[in-house]
């Protein structure tokens, strides 16, 4: 009888081929469970977390793939503090000209997740959307630096202090190694650039200022894994007057590479 | 006609259990299918395991080793509020540091002096190499991965920590500091276990 047949194979097959594997799954399964229940085991530490951004692959894909036209549109509300053309009129604002626009997402995504806080900004960013932020970001990120006789703008500003010159072209050009200070021109250009920072060759100097002294005293803690904060709380008052100085005096932009 | 093939192949076939001939065979071809989904276990333990449970066999027997250097700071021991020493339950002393372009943070990291200090590092870029003078040779430490070692630090004092690996313009001022103070002096410094020292 094939029905038969076939119920005598199956038990055969259940004897021969399935029972001698149970005992190995059963190890398996044993072990599979026990490794789980040990890793959850691992006290997990308090966290605080700087940026919700990470620059995976699909970040960086999203914050690239804004529509400059679009942003422009979107811009023209940025005008009155950021400028028409990208460069403010107040010192302590910053300028957005041919900023990366990585750099814009980021600090837009900071603003709108309240890792970065600022009564102007945060609720600006709250009304933009991913895609918006992009946007606005492609549209800043392509305008030029070059200088406009009818735009109204704050950069470069006199340095107060020639002295500071020097010191500040010591640190962008060389750092210090002795304190552990890294050149600044190693991530902010134009020697080198690390993903999410901005270029600091057209930035004003009161705003430099004092995004360094909120680094320095954690009031601004968005860098991702402690980067700006080490560094700035280890530099000295003047050190941090030279170097907004000398950046908002529109130094950097020559290169300090001779010096 | 299959049905007649089926018959044959039945017959034939060392799975009928009345003959006694074919028992030993039946014997044999357990322990063989034992065997194999034995080694078919051995291969995907060490093969795949470690990828499909982060937290797997080889969480038992190292801890965990493989991080994503793009989203420490996200989630995972190395968020910034578990950097720098820490103090386990059972007394010895952890120190987390992450090695980045071109800074190791924390930049300065308070040990205790005398006693075996793990230490974990990973690296959120590229390869840096951290070298502890008289403490320790140079340590390669890869994004991706964390390197552990244990190490001792003989006398009180500031050891430095430069990095020892090309990883850019600004390698050249890439460096930490360690200071290590007594026992005693670290646990009043820090009841639980953490002090940095960076910002003095």
């Amino acid at each position: 009888m094939p029905h038969s047949e076939w119920l005598a194979q199956a038990r055969n097959r259940l004897k021969n081929r399935i029972a001698p594997a149970i005992l190995p799954l059963a190890f398996l399964l044993l072990l599979y469970g026990s490794a789980v229940v040990m890793g959850s085991d691992v006290a997990e530490p308090p966290v605080r977390i700087p940026s919700n951004v990470a620059w995976t692959a699909a970040t960086i894909a999203m914050a690239s793939s804004g529509d400059a036209l679009r942003g422009l549109l979107i811009g023209r509300r940025c005008d009155r503090c950021h400028g028409r053309e990208g460069f403010s009129s107040s010192p302590s604002v910053p300028n957005l000209a041919a900023l990366d626009r990585l750099v814009i997402w980021k600090q837009l995504d900071d603003f709108r997740s309240g890792k970065r806080s600022s009564h102007v900004m945060q609720p600006i960013a709250n009304s933009l959307s991913l895609q918006d932020s992009a946007d606005v970001a492609a549209y800043y990120g392509m305008m030029p630096i070059a200088p406009d006789p009818q735009d109204d703008r704050a950069f470069p500003q006199p340095l107060s202090d020639p002295k500071h010159e020097a010191i500040a072209g010591r640190l962008i050009s060389t750092g210090d190694g002795n304190r552990g200070l890294p050149p600044c021109q190693a991530c902010h250009g134009p020697i080198g650039f690390v993903l999410g920072a901005p270029s600091l060759a057209t930035q004003n100097a009161t705003y430099l200022l004092e995004q360094l002294e909120a680094f320095a005293s954690a009031r601004r803690a968005n860098d991702i894994n402690m980067r700006m904060r080490s560094i700035a709380a280890q530099l000295t008052e003047d050190e941090r007057h030279a170097l907004a100085e000398s950046y908002g005096a529109g130094v950097a932009e020559s290169g300090f590479a001779g010096r | 006609m299959p049905i007649a093939n089926s018959k044959i192949s039945l017959a034939g076939s060392p799975g009928s259990e009345h003959s006694p001939a074919s028992a030993s065979s039946n014997a044999k071809k357990r322990i063989r299918v034992f065997l194999v989904s034995l080694a078919l276990i051995c291969v995907w333990l060490t093969v795949r395991f470690p990828y499909e449970v982060e937290s797997g066999v080889e969480h038992l027997l190292n801890g965990p080793n493989r991080v994503n250097p793009q989203t420490l700071h996200l989630h995972g021991e190395f968020v910034e509020s578990n950097l720098g020493p820490t103090e386990e339950p059972d007394g010895r002393v952890t120190v987390r540091m992450i090695a980045e372009q071109y800074l190791f943070v924390p930049q300065c990291v308070v040990v205790p002096t005398g006693v075996p200090i793990r230490f974990r590092m990973t690296s959120a870029d590229v390869v840096h190499k951290p070298a502890i003078s008289e403490a320790a040779d140079e340590l390669k430490v890869v994004p991706g991965y964390v390197v552990e070692t244990h190490l001792q630090f003989p006398r009180a004092g500031e050891y430095q920590m430069p990095c020892h690996e090309f990883c850019g313009p600004g390698h050249y001022t890439m460096r930490s500091r360690l200071i290590a103070v007594s026992p005693e002096q670290f646990r009043n410094l820090s009841p639980d276990g953490r002090v940095n020292c960076a910002s003095q």
